[in-house]
């Protein structure tokens, strides 16, 4: 059965906008690493609704742009990943947070079925926001990284000097082994000799990062699931043996499953994950995401940096108060 | 004992040999020397005197000309170059490393097929030679080359050139808390407390072992020798006119790889040139299609501006473009613009009006967008006076489209022999070409 999306989710008035940002907002909110860069970002403002049109908006202090934000009540703000010697003309790049958007509404494997977003598929995005980060910690050591409740899932902001100045292309590796969007090799050699190892038998690197990504995905599988070069029955199948992988007994599952139909179901899980972020704002060096602490006026919640990930719950912490007064 | 120079140039045993080097007029001079040493190289054939360098300026073409007939000459004979595998050409071999990257670097610059295909054959050459010594030789070699490119510990970071240009994957390195793991010391207290039911000692040598130091070594001297062509073309951009020799044995170069291009084609492509034609929907890949029945959810912008515009443009005119590598205008092909207005424009459009909703409707701006894909600047209209101020885009590849737009890719048989949906369509127009010739007979 479809679940109903939650009445909180319900676009705000002019009026709620004007009452958040006036009565409720404080500038403060903003996260440090924002405001202490506002001078070499560029801002963004969504003033009806249509879209972030109002673009290559400066703010010499952030006292000028919590003026801004209290006088126009936007829609939606943003600002940019990037930081430039002329932002008003994104010109002279500077360097790039490398930034990951898991979208609860565009995440594979939803178990919620809603149309938007809900409680469950928020959830959902919140399991997948700390999975990536025990590999951006533990795999590739980053440490500064801030999560961010978007409104609608999450952006994981890392602002780790060594990879501020890194072009598109090394993005868009450092997503791949993130989100484990290739199979891992099973096949190694030495002194000519070649070695059958498939990844779950691999409990570090790469391996080991596909193998968590492939549980996660082989857990939420429901029938309904189309999947790249999987059929029906092995989706079925994979489901039956679910109790397996829960057990971390890979190797007992794919000899159920066969070997042959087994590299068919990691090379299908490989390419579901693409969508475990959304990939193009990884690689954009000129982004402008959501100003965290600003109101996502389309759902009515607070975008917000998130302290505490494990424990954070939208549904309690992201709700502007005027959602509370409503009548209706 | 292998010198380091004979594998990484970039050494400082390499850079004392150039020095050495004398008058630049000896390099066109007959070298007995050489000529001695390569007759005496085991294998080598000697029957046939065109295949003995008999000059450094030879020999430089000699070992570019061994790696485009080793990948592309069905029947290349590898005892006619027998003598690049022999260490005792190395001086030889590092003064023929640098002519050919300063020749590349001053006339062609960091972005061409010849400084591309140099690149490559180092690495090739370097595969090859690693591949004949004996296994404690080549392991000590490569720590001591190591030792010079790395420090003790290794960030993945500190590859970002390489992950940059894809010559690694991070997926083929092993890494933990940031660092990449090479030592076996360093391999055991990160994980054999981690690794159950097995020989630690045996996984540190599949996964991490000799290979992987050999791998990054590889690509590491390869990237150097991208950055010093690139160094040279900067140079020279600023500095005096460059050596006529080193303009002259570009040439030679170009030739080289003209020759093997036209006779077994670039880059492991089979066929010959490609020329502008109309367009043959047939041919289209999956995604190109998807994206001409319209978008009919997120996404639309990209499908239709970044995508669809610059793989329809060169489709039509310039098929061409990345088997020749040479950069073109869209008016070089089109010089009134009549195939743009008349076949490319109009395609596009009709694209972006299935789109739901139609693309043009909330963001008329996109016209814009798509004239400044094709080379003519932020303009409403296109014009020729405009062209240049944007550049032509190339079509995306099948690794950024699924980045950028990973509904469209649903692949088919042929997505698997191709790394873009131009070179589908073009295999394709080969394909139904080949079928209406054997109908005809």
């Amino acid at each position: 059965m479809e679940r109903e999306e939650s009445p909180i989710l319900k676009p705000a008035t002019l009026d709620e906008r004007r009452k958040y940002y006036r009565e409720e907002w404080d500038v403060k909110e903003i996260p440090e690493f924002i405001r202490e860069s506002v001078l070499k970002r560029e801002f963004g403002f969504d003033h009806m609704g249509r879209g972030p049109n109002d673009r290559y908006r400066v703010f010499r202090s952030a006292d000028l742009l919590r003026k801004f934000l209290r006088y126009r009540a936007p829609f939606a703000a943003y600002s940019s990943v990037a930081f430039y010697d002329k932002p008003r003309r994104r010109d002279g790049w500077i360097k790039s947070e490398l930034v990951f958007d898991v979208d609860a509404k565009d995440i594979p494997l939803r178990m919620c079925g809603c149309e938007g977003v809900c409680e469950i598929c928020l959830n959902q995005a919140r399991e997948i926001v700390c999975s990536l980060m025990d590999t951006l910690k533990g795999d590739l050591g980053l440490n500064d990284i801030h999560v961010v409740y978007s409104g609608r899932g999450y952006h994981i902001r890392v602002l780790d000097e060594s990879v501020m100045k890194m072009d598109s292309d090394v993005r868009a590796q450092i997503v791949k082994y993130i989100i484990g969007a290739e199979v891992p090799h099973n096949e190694y050699a030495e002194e000519g000799v070649t070695y059958n190892l498939e990844h779950f038998s691999i409990p570090f690197g790469y391996p080991h990062v596909f193998t968590l990504r492939a549980k996660y995905s082989i857990l939420h599988l429901s029938e309904a699931i189309q999947m790249e070069g999987v059929n029906q029955k092995l989706v079925k199948d994979a489901i039956k043996h679910q109790e397996l992988i829960k057990n971390d007994e890979w190797g007992i599952f794919r000899n159920k499953i066969g070997p042959i139909r087994y590299q068919r179901l990691m090379n299908g899980i490989a390419s579901l994950n693409m969508g475990l972020v959304d990939a193009k704002v990884s690689i954009d060096l000129k982004r402008i995401l959501r100003l965290p602490s600003s109101l996502h006026s389309m759902v009515s919640m607070k975008s917000m940096e998130v302290k505490n990930i494990e424990n954070f719950d939208p549904f309690e912490d992201a709700v502007p108060r005027f959602v509370y007064e409503r009548k209706d | 004992m292998v010198r380091v120079a004979f594998i990484n140039p970039f050494s400082e045993e390499g850079r004392q040999m150039v020095r050495e080097l004398g008058n630049i007029k000896s390099l066109y001079e007959e070298n007995a020397h050489l000529i001695n040493l390569v007759n005496r190289s085991r294998s080598q054939d000697i029957s046939d005197e065109g295949s003995i360098p008999h000059n450094h300026i030879d020999m430089a073409l000699k070992r570019l000309e061994w790696y485009m007939k080793k990948k592309n000459d069905p029947s290349f004979d590898y005892r006619k170059y027998a003598y690049l595998l022999d260490p005792e050409i190395t001086k030889f071999d590092v003064i023929a490393f640098y002519l050919l990257s300063q020749a590349i670097g001053v006339k062609f610059g960091p972005n061409s097929r010849e400084s591309r295909a140099m690149v490559e054959s180092q690495g090739k050459l370097m595969e090859s030679r690693l591949g004949e010594l004996f296994k404690s030789e080549k392991r000590v070699l490569v720590a001591q080359i190591l030792n010079s490119l790395l420090m003790d510990e290794v960030k993945w970071t500190f590859f970002e050139d390489l992950l940059s240009s894809k010559k690694i994957k991070l997926p083929d390195l092993i890494i933990d808390q940031g660092n990449i793991i090479l030592n076996k010391e360093d391999f055991m207290e990160s994980f054999s407390s981690k690794i159950k039911h097995r020989d630690p000692d045996k996984m540190y040598n599949l996964l991490v072992g000799d290979h992987i130091k050999e791998l990054i070594m590889t690509k590491m001297i390869m990237q150097k020798t991208e950055n010093y062509i690139s160094t040279v073309y900067e140079k020279s951009r600023r500095e005096v006119e460059p050596n006529p020799l080193l303009l002259e044995l570009a040439e030679e170069i170009s030739k080289i790889l003209s020759e093997t291009t036209m006779s077994y084609g670039y880059g492991g492509s089979y066929g010959g040139e490609v020329k502008a034609s109309p367009l043959n929907p047939k041919a289209f890949p999956p995604c190109v299609k998807t994206v001409l029945e319209g978008i009919k959810s997120g996404g639309r912008n990209d499908a239709i501006i970044l995508f669809l515009t610059p793989f329809l443009s060169y489709a039509r005119l310039y098929p061409d473009v990345f088997r020749r590598n040479v950069t073109m205008k869209v008016s070089d092909v089109d010089p009134q613009l009549k195939v743009v207005e008349n076949e490319i424009l109009p395609l596009v459009y009709g694209a972006a009006e299935r789109c739901s909703p139609p693309l043009f409707e909330d963001q008329p701006q996109e016209k814009v967008n798509i004239n400044a894909k094709m080379g003519f600047g932020m303009h409403t209209q296109i014009e020729l006076k405009h062209e240049g101020e944007t550049t032509w885009y190339t079509p995306m590849s099948c690794e950024k489209v699924k980045l950028h737009l990973p509904s469209l890719c649903k692949p088919d048989e042929t997505c698997k022999k191709i790394g873009n949906p131009l070179s589908y369509y073009i295999r394709k127009l080969r394909e139904i070409k080949g079928d209406e010739d054997g109908s005809e007979d």
